[in-house]
């Protein structure tokens, strides 16, 4: 697509100027917070961490450009968690998704990387390879560490301009500013340029953004999301039925409903520029199988709030990590159901805690 | 599910010509689409029985499997990197594994009626199946739908309007059972349509038999799932957050299949696209789906019988829609069977 938006966006320029300061602030409170907690004003007691962080041994940062909106969240998991994927939609842009299938040779990976920038974006992991290297944090081979980082991008390449996409600079410095405290929703990191509702173009689509939420069980089971929202269709509260994000109305001011637009005769779905990329994180101890299992399983909260889903211009992706410090033999079903319930959540927390650009409103915006 | 635009405008169109069988709603189901047949057989021993979906001519395939427990044959076959690109027929049995036998009387019976993939002399009936675990229900596990189930479903086959409930392979099928087999419900077989004015069509079959709760997607409420001991619904969502543990279901208990059919013309990768996303619509309409206990499975047929384009993602997108309708509708049309009580049976 690209060209006509780039025009637009080009034009706008002006007007994000001071939108692109508050996204780095945003970005450095997460880096500010490696003080310990305890004596850190923004401190969150642990109970109240509702975020991808809320699992022990998990830290998240993110790199926002100044340029255009656009960059990049790494997850941490230094100690090395088991992994899986699901790669649901019809155009992913990912890498070393083969290596976790349960049948390759690698047990653990020690963080995801996920960026704008289309595939371009994907150089971003390059980055995060080298902080973990820099800290001999990876597998051992000889006196050599090699860190196994996943990754996956979405396609924001039409907010803004196109030549400007996360690096393995972008990558470095998430990874960087990566800590334990909740993690940073919104409009930042790989979210800055996430978009949805654009079953009507681009004219009627909205601002979305990085969306998280955890679940802790009274046993001391944890299950927590992470989610970049960029997804071609609408965002549905399961809950209800209802919209909450999603292609507008023609005077932009309300909902048209993509379900209804798809039954009518006039729906266009065949845009590129989407992609939902996300991790689900848990302490339960679980083989690689099963992580990829609860990949799998978290892919229905995709499917429960967003509208539609998986189609053949998304490359939805879910990551699944368990660093396994919770003992016992899991409770699968419970795990999966909890998973894809908490994903729900994320997805709904992206769409309404983003941050709109002019003629991109996000949710806050319409109220 | 009560958007505007479902189903309506074939119900209509074609309401003069409803077919014998009881609740069914004229073209309003899988055979909306041209060229599909449907036929049930249900056992008479005991609630389990088979379902024969037959194509005139054939139909390009796809399946999506993603339960933990799956029951299947030929699915291998309905990979887009295979050879064979064209299907006869599709077969959804009860029964367990040993149901999987139903398809074995299909094949007969097709082949019977020189129907099948030309190779040389021969024609070869090509038959993707999927099954689901009803032994518990209701007498004699030793029951089982048989070769003579599939034979029979097939040779029932019509282009009426399907018959929804407790049929065929939804005729020993439960829904609810995260609070064990004594407070689940009743389920059964149902099936939804969407045309849209360009004259594509999309619809989907579903046997219902899910570890889980059915929600219906429209509202976020319950429709039949685990009960309380007042016969009000204990929601599985909330179950499952309560930290609580739950009655671990048993394998043996489980599994939802289903199939979407379109007019619209596919290649194969096409097609397994469509299963994938119609496999959307058990996500939305089924909590928890795919489970671990549960071999969850949806085929897809394209019959290419519409000249029309359609973009493969809104026909994806409503695929999905018609299965989410299909499986509410299989628990609201069931009717209740040893001893377990179906939605129209509880007080509201």
């Amino acid at each position: 697509m690209g060209v006509y938006n780039i025009a637009i966006m080009r034009h706008r320029t002006r007007a994000w100027i001071a939108l692109p300061a508050v996204l780095v602030s945003l970005a450095s409170t997460t880096a500010a917070r490696t003080v310990p907690i305890s004596s850190h004003p923004l401190q969150v007691p642990d109970a109240l961490n509702a975020t991808l962080t809320a699992v022990p041994g998990i830290k998240v940062g993110h790199h926002t450009l100044t340029a255009r909106p656009t960059g990049c969240t790494v997850v941490l998991i230094e100690a090395g968690a088991t992994a899986g994927v699901d790669v649901r939609g019809a155009a992913p842009a990912t890498r070393d998704t083969d290596l976790l299938q349960p049948t390759k040779m690698v047990q653990q990976v020690h963080g995801i990387a996920l960026s704008g920038g289309s595939l371009f974006g994907l150089s971003s992991g390059d980055g995060v390879l080298r902080y973990l290297e820099e800290k001999n944090i990876g597998i051992v081979y000889g006196a050599r560490h090699i860190p196994i980082v996943p990754g996956a991008s979405i396609f924001d390449l039409g907010v803004g301009d196109a030549t400007v996409r996360p690096t393995a600079d972008c990558g470095y410095r998430a990874a960087t500013a990566a800590s334990s405290s909740p993690v940073v929703e919104g409009s930042v990191g790989a979210g800055a340029g996430a978009t949805l509702g654009k079953l009507q173009g681009m004219e009627r689509a909205m601002k979305s953004g990085v969306g998280s939420a955890s679940l802790k069980m009274p046993d001391g089971l944890i299950v927590a999301a992470l989610v970049v929202l960029n997804p071609l269709g609408d965002v549905i509260d399961p809950a209800s039925g209802k919209v909450v994000a999603g292609v507008r109305t023609p005077d932009g001011k309300g909902f048209a409903d993509a379900r209804v637009i798809m039954r009518s005769n006039t729906p266009r779905a065949n845009r590129g520029d989407n992609s939902t990329i996300g991790v689900v994180a848990t302490n339960a101890r679980l083989t690689k199988a099963q992580a990829s299992y609860l990949a799998q399983l978290t892919d229905d909260g995709y499917s429960r709030a967003i509208w539609p889903v998986h189609t053949i211009v998304d490359g939805d992706t879910v990551f699944a990590v368990a660093t396994g410090s919770l003992p016992g033999e899991p409770d699968l079903i419970r795990l999966g159901a909890l998973a894809a319930d908490v994903m729900s959540t994320a997805v709904l927390r992206a769409a309404t805690q983003a941050t709109g650009l002019p003629n991109l409103p996000a949710v806050r915006d319409l109220k | 599910m009560k958007r505007p635009g479902l189903t309506l405008v074939c119900a209509a169109a074609f309401s003069t010509a409803i077919a014998a069988q009881a609740p069914a709603r004229a073209k309003a189901g899988l055979t909306a689409v041209e060229g599909i047949r449907v036929g049930h057989h249900t056992l008479s021993e005991r609630p389990t029985g088979c379902t024969a979906i037959l194509v005139d001519g054939d139909a390009v395939g796809g399946v999506s499997q993603r339960g933990g427990a799956p029951g299947t044959r030929e699915t291998d076959l309905l990979d887009p990197l295979n050879m064979v690109d064209k299907v006869n027929a599709i077969v959804l049995a009860g029964g367990s594994a040993f149901g999987l036998e139903a398809a074995t009387g299909t094949v007969r019976w097709l082949e019977e009626h020189d129907i099948g993939w030309s190779a040389g002399p021969s024609k070869v009936p090509i038959v993707p199946a999927a099954i689901l675990f009803d032994l518990g229900v209701g007498g004699n596990p030793k029951i089982r739908p048989t070769a003579d189930c599939g034979y029979k479903a097939a040779a029932a086959a019509s282009t009426s309007a399907v018959q929804e409930g407790s049929v065929g392979a939804g005729a020993g099928a439960t829904v609810g059972k995260l609070g064990g087999m004594g407070r689940a419900m009743k389920s059964g077989v149902g099936t939804a349509s969407i045309t849209l004015p360009s004259g594509l069509v999309v619809a989907a079959l579903v046997a219902v038999n899910a570890v889980g709760d059915i929600i219906d997607p429209a509202t976020g409420k319950v429709v039949a799932g685990v009960r309380n001991p007042d016969d009000t619904f204990a929601d599985a969502r909330a179950i499952l957050r309560s930290g609580v543990n739950a009655a671990r279901p048993r394998a043996g208990e489980n599994t939802t299949i289903g199939l979407v059919a379109t007019n619209a013309k596919l290649t194969k990768p096409q097609a397994a696209r469509m299963a994938l996303m119609a496999d959307d619509g058990y996500a939305r309409a089924i909590s928890p789906a795919h489970t671990n206990g549960d071999g969850d499975t949806v085929f897809s047929l394209a019959t290419g019988r519409w000249d029309g384009t359609a973009d493969i993602s809104v026909i994806g997108a409503l695929a999905a829609e018609a299965m989410a309708d299909a499986i509410v509708r299989a628990a609201t049309q069931a009717t209740g069977a040893a001893g377990i009580p179906a939605a129209r049976d509880l007080k509201k």
